[in-house]
């Protein structure tokens, strides 16, 4: 497994939320977010590395984890497609939104295109009911979507990323 | 009620009560002789009230309260029994076992299994649930222990074990809503030495020893209360076992010794029972003999041997069978009794408290209050002494040892002796050129009882049942050899040995093996016992 | 006397959520007097007189909650700013901490005088990353400006406020879930007792707000708890932000004297029911309310008329659906978010919710039989009131109350073979894209 460690930034960064909570368990949602800016996907090897910097079990890092559907897992695409799909949205079409997305993909819900550029996930609600139908891109709210709206996104999208053309 | 109020008055069923303050619902109810169902309460872990089985009304909620947690006070009214309580729980009782297996037929925790208890009380006869159920992994968790997700409560009994006792926190519980089951983290096992109590303690049949996987039924086996022989700590076990076998090892209670846990060397080391090189039938000078031969020859080589006669001891030996070795040199009239023992273990300490001592035996103590606190070293070092100098006509060696790790210099002495006669439980270099080998009980074939680092005597038990020993034991031996010696009129059970024991060593003098009960005592002057011993010589 | 927007009155303004911009409106005049002049015994006083509700969903009286906690002890005490904002249909937080972050801060500083309190954490939702940078610039800002730090305003208080991003758990927006995550924890609610107010974050006591309650504070000093009172029912007053969402025309978040009839707000606030179709069913209080019949809609909305009205304010998210609504598919997407979302600790909702889901489910695909109506009402009886915290609770509410105000929904999806999204296989409508 190769070794990974953050940046100079981030460590600094990680130091400095040491100082503000009265235990060093309490860093972990920060340390995770921290990790997910760091190596975007968390892994095996980034859950291990935040339990090691921290210095608690690896397990409790699983565990806590896993619970939050929010973090990047590992295999996750690099645009991470999220569909709001709560009542609000889904009363003003999210699920023509997603399949809109999901066509132009060629993927369902939970996958990752094939090149690993996108994933697409259908989610409960990302409290912005009043732009339904929304979705989240990465860190960014797309909101009150429609059919042309959503092709125009996914071409910026492919734009942005060309095939083959990022790691 | 007074600041200083040694008691709380509440009511219980409709009966006022008086309990120490302090206490749960469920624990005053205990002291009470009222069990309250539950899943995810441990008495030795912390309180996580989230299986809600252990539902009680209260007068002073309107809603349900949980037993597990909720404190006694002063006027509380209590109803376990009441259309509420009952609701409550049978409500808690169907939602366990829409997404259970129901798969108890295969399942080796049925029989034990506390989720099946509380099914057949609080249980719904039929399943209203018609949908698919949801599945969870069955993978392993270790070596030693399995996981089979879709009987899992998630009740955290486990992964507080893991975080509270042992300090290791390898278990987690993964995922959320009832997707979520116990998982370790990828690669990295359970393996810490105290690991197999979360089977014990796992409420259902999630967590499963690969040791006993599909070895028994529950109902079937013979469950004989014991105390372990892997090291000097003495915690209580219980051993299960079936026409005989032992199958599996658990953890027995005892709150001044090892209140629910148990190391897993304890718990899976018994294999050796079984062992290729056990020693099962005796020998002289190499040749198999029956066993009423064996008997005799050991009554002749004994009592025509008019020289100097030496035992060696082994601190896996009962007190009882000690203190027949002490009858048999006291008959003999040039005789010294030392002790011997294997290389040391590794000690561990866990966060909780939970020591596992290095010192392997479990009677170290006892052989230092019976035979003498210089058995281990300076009457050692003299019996050495004598067999290098061949000055020893006789040496009677006791050697059983599970897992013998002995000092070569000594098996060289052994070999010195004129005439030696071997009781072992393995067959070894300290058995070859033997004149008389016998067959060594185990631990776990003994009755009689061992007095641990602390001073506490305690009773073992054999798993064997009377008349289906395959060879006669050491307990046996010793007292037709006795009696053979003309010593004394008939052979007694390890009970009645021990009346002799107490009644000739002080320091059991008050008691006997009813005494003992399920837990023991602590001998008065055990601890200095244990204290003032020696070394190894 | 005309209401006047205090919440959002500058919102669209240019730089609205910048520290000068809310310094020339006057901003942090209440905190700065709080901190240097106000007795925090008297600070306490005024929230309880206000009968300041809290704004989260519980709607507890403010100033009772920050009089538990003990006035002298050892331990450190805590504010935690409750801005895990998720209840479907909730967004009234995220403008704030988006648009007036500082009005935010200026009722943290006046409400840790008041307790005593010198470390406050903001945990907010982790998909609000827009109004994390927000509030983090608006913390910079504070901070350099002297209004958070070592002595603040020149006084001899110290406030230290942290940032604290959550990371997609509804169970978190609960009180105790939230401690619990904010001590880098599975954010599994807690036992109680202890409350929180004596036994909170990091085993200390804690108070915990919403970020609309705290930023009622500044105005409540400002205007006094007389005048407050006022505004809106006497019992529940305030200004408050109703979220509409759904079946309207100009969805939003409308700043509102409490006891707002919920006719009028989806009327005439939010543009009425759209596309010209009429209303079917009203959701008042985030999903976790009882459902409003369309004949029920006209009542007030405050904590006390809609308790009367058999639903709740909760956190006044009101979704609204039109007559074309298939309710057993609106049940079904609400099934599947509270089945998702359960943290999964307690067996009656790790259980239930997924039991319910898969009920309804199995009707809006045809294989529904009519005893399956009562079903769901045993379900919900045996999953509410039995859990540690009231997820369970707020799973059943909608799911008992749209079965029994809409049983001609249920028994057509059961007698035609599905809910009509099902059936045309379109899969367009509410609950057409459930994944079970």
């Amino acid at each position: 497994m190769a070794e990974i460690t953050f940046s100079k930034k981030s460590l600094e960064r990680y130091e400095w939320l040491l100082t503000r909570y009265p235990s060093k368990e309490a860093v972990l949602l920060p340390a995770l977010h921290l990790a997910e800016e760091e190596f975007e996907n968390i892994g095996v090897k980034e859950m291990k590395y935040v339990a090691d910097l921290i210095g608690i079990p690896p397990a409790r890092v699983y565990g806590v984890l896993t619970f939050y559907t929010h973090f990047r897992r590992a295999g996750c695409g690099k645009y991470h497609i999220q569909v709001c799909s709560t009542l609000s949205c889904a009363l003003r079409g999210s699920h023509e939104v997603y399949q809109r997305i999901s066509e132009r993909l060629g993927i369902e819900a939970g996958e990752t295109t094939p090149c690993g550029r996108f994933t697409l996930s259908k989610v409960e609600c990302l409290g912005s009911c009043d732009t339904a139908p929304m979705l989240q891109m990465n860190d960014d709210y797309h909101e009150g979507l429609d059919l042309e709206l959503v092709d125009q996104l996914i071409e910026q999208w492919r734009a942005e990323l060309p095939e083959g053309g990022s790691s | 009620m007074s600041e200083h109020a040694t008691t709380v008055t509440w009511t219980l069923n409709g009966k006022q009560v008086e309990s120490p303050p302090g206490l749960t619902i469920m624990e005053a109810a205990k002291l009470h002789d009222l069990e309250i169902p539950n899943f995810c309460y441990h008495p030795g872990l912390s309180i996580a009230g989230n299986c809600r089985i252990c539902f009680v009304e209260s007068n002073r909620s309107p809603k349900p309260v949980i037993s597990c947690s909720e404190r006694i006070a002063e006027g509380l009214e209590i109803q376990t029994h009441s259309e509420m309580a009952l609701e409550a729980r049978n409500s808690v009782m169907e939602f366990q076992l829409i997404n259970h297996p129901l798969d108890c037929p295969v399942c080796d925790k049925a029989g034990e299994c506390v989720l099946q208890d509380h099914s057949y009380t609080h249980g719904p006869d039929r399943s209203r649930f018609e949908e698919n159920k949801t599945i969870r992994h069955t993978k392993k968790l270790g070596s030693t222990i399995s996981i089979w997700g879709n009987r899992c409560i998630v009740c955290t009994r486990c992964v507080r074990f893991c975080d509270e006792i042992t300090g290791t926190g390898e278990l987690c519980v993964v995922e959320r809503g009832d997707r979520s089951v116990v998982d370790v983290f990828p690669g990295l096992p359970i393996e810490n030495s105290l690991a197999g109590n979360v089977i014990d303690i796992c409420p259902v049949g999630a967590l499963i020893g690969e040791d006993f996987k599909f070895e028994a039924r529950i109902w079937d086996m013979k469950k004989t209360s014991s105390v372990c022989a892997g090291c000097s700590r003495g915690c209580n076990i219980e051993v299960q076992s079936l026409d005989g076998f032992a199958k599996r090892i658990v953890a027995r209670e005892n709150p001044e010794v090892n209140e629910w846990w148990i190391c897993d060397r304890g718990r899976y080391d018994y294999r050796y029972l079984l062992a290729a090189d056990r020693v099962t039938d005796a020998s002289a000078g190499g040749e198999p003999i029956d066993s009423d031969t064996a008997d005799s020859s050991l009554n002749d080589l004994v009592s025509e041997n008019g020289g100097i006669v030496g035992i060696l001891v082994d601190p896996m030996m009962t007190c009882e069978e000690l203190h027949l070795v002490n009858r048999l040199s006291s008959t003999l009239s040039d005789c010294q009794v030392a002790a011997w023992s294997t290389a040391d273990g590794e000690a561990e300490s866990f966060p909780n408290g939970f020591t596992i001592s290095s010192d392997l035996h479990p009677n170290r103590a006892g052989v230092g209050a019976i035979i003498g606190k210089d058995a281990f070293s300076t009457v050692a070092k003299g019996l050495r002494r004598s067999l290098d100098a061949g000055d020893i006509d006789l040496l009677i060696v006791f050697a059983g040892f599970p897992h013998p790790d002995l000092e070569k210099k000594w098996i060289e002495s052994i070999g010195k002796a004129k005439v030696r006669i071997v009781f072992s439980l393995q067959s070894g270099s300290w058995c070859e050129g033997a004149d008389l080998l016998l067959p060594s009980t185990a631990p776990l074939e003994k009755e009689g009882s061992y007095l641990n680092q602390d001073g506490r005597l305690q009773r073992v038990r054999t798993l064997i049942a009377a008349g289906q020993q395959p060879f006669p034991s050491e307990l046996v031996r010793l007292q037709a050899l006795l009696t053979h010696l003309g010593e004394r009129p008939r052979s007694v059970s390890s009970s009645g040995v021990f009346r002799e024991l107490a009644s000739s060593v002080e320091a059991f003098s008050d008691q006997s093996h009813s005494t003992l009960g399920e837990s023991g005592c602590v001998l008065s002057s055990g601890k200095s016992a244990v204290g003032s011993m020696g070394g190894d010589a | 006397m005309a209401f006047k927007k205090v919440l959002t009155r500058h919102v669209g303004k240019k730089d609205c959520h910048t520290l000068k911009f809310y310094k020339k409106q006057g901003g942090y005049a209440q905190a700065e007097d709080a901190v240097k002049n106000q007795d925090p015994d008297a600070l306490i006083d005024l929230v309880k007189a206000s009968n300041l509700r809290g704004r989260g969903g519980a709607g507890f009286p403010t100033g009772v909650k920050w009089a538990f906690v003990p006035k002298h002890t050892d331990k450190a005490k805590y504010l935690v700013v409750n801005a895990d904002e998720s209840e479907p249909g909730t967004f009234k937080d995220r403008v704030l901490m988006e648009k007036n972050p500082h009005l935010l801060l200026d009722g943290i500083i006046i409400c840790s005088k008041a307790v005593g309190i010198h470390h406050a954490y903001i945990y907010i939702r982790g998909e609000f990353v827009f109004a994390y940078r927000r509030l983090l610039e608006a913390v910079e800002e504070a901070y350099s400006d002297g209004l958070l730090g070592k002595g603040i305003f020149g006084s001899n208080f110290d406030l230290d406020v942290t940032l604290h991003r959550g990371a997609g758990a509804y169970i978190c927006g609960e009180e105790t879930g939230m401690l619990t995550s904010l001590e880098g924890k599975r954010g599994e609610p807690k036992l109680k007792p202890p409350f929180p107010a004596v036994e909170g974050v990091f085993g200390c006591p804690t108070v915990v707000n919403n970020v609309e309650t705290l930023a009622n504070l500044p105005y409540i000093l400002e205007i006094g708890a007389d005048a407050y009172k006022k505004i809106g029912p006497e019992k529940c007053p305030g200004p408050k932000l109703f979220c509409v969402s759904g079946h309207v025309e100009n969805p939003g978040t409308f700043e509102l004297p409490m006891g707002v009839n919920l006719l009028e707000l989806i009327n005439k606030h939010a543009g009425g029911v759209w596309k010209g179709r009429s209303l079917k069913a009203v959701i008042p209080g985030g999903s976790s309310a009882h459902v409003l019949h369309a004949d029920e809609c006209d009542v007030a909305m405050d904590i006390e008329s809609l308790d009367e009205a058999g639903s709740m304010l909760g956190s006044a998210g009101i979704i609204v659906m039109d007559d074309s609504t298939c309710m057993v598919d609106a049940l079904l997407n609400i099934m599947r978010f509270y089945h998702h979302e359960s943290c999964g600790q307690c067996t009656p909702c790790r259980e239930g919710t997924g039991w319910l889901e898969k009920l309804v489910h199995r009707i809006a695909s045809g294989g529904g039989r009519h005893e399956d109506l009562q079903l769901i009402q045993d379900v919900c009886d045996r999953m509410v009131g039995k859990t540690i915290c009231a997820l369970a609770d707020a799973a059943a509410f909608p799911a008992e109350s749209i079965v029994k105000k809409f049983p001609e929904d249920f028994l057509h999806a059961i007698e035609q073979g599905g809910s009509p999204a099902s059936r045309n296989r379109s899969r367009a409508a509410v609950g057409g894209g459930t994944d079970v």
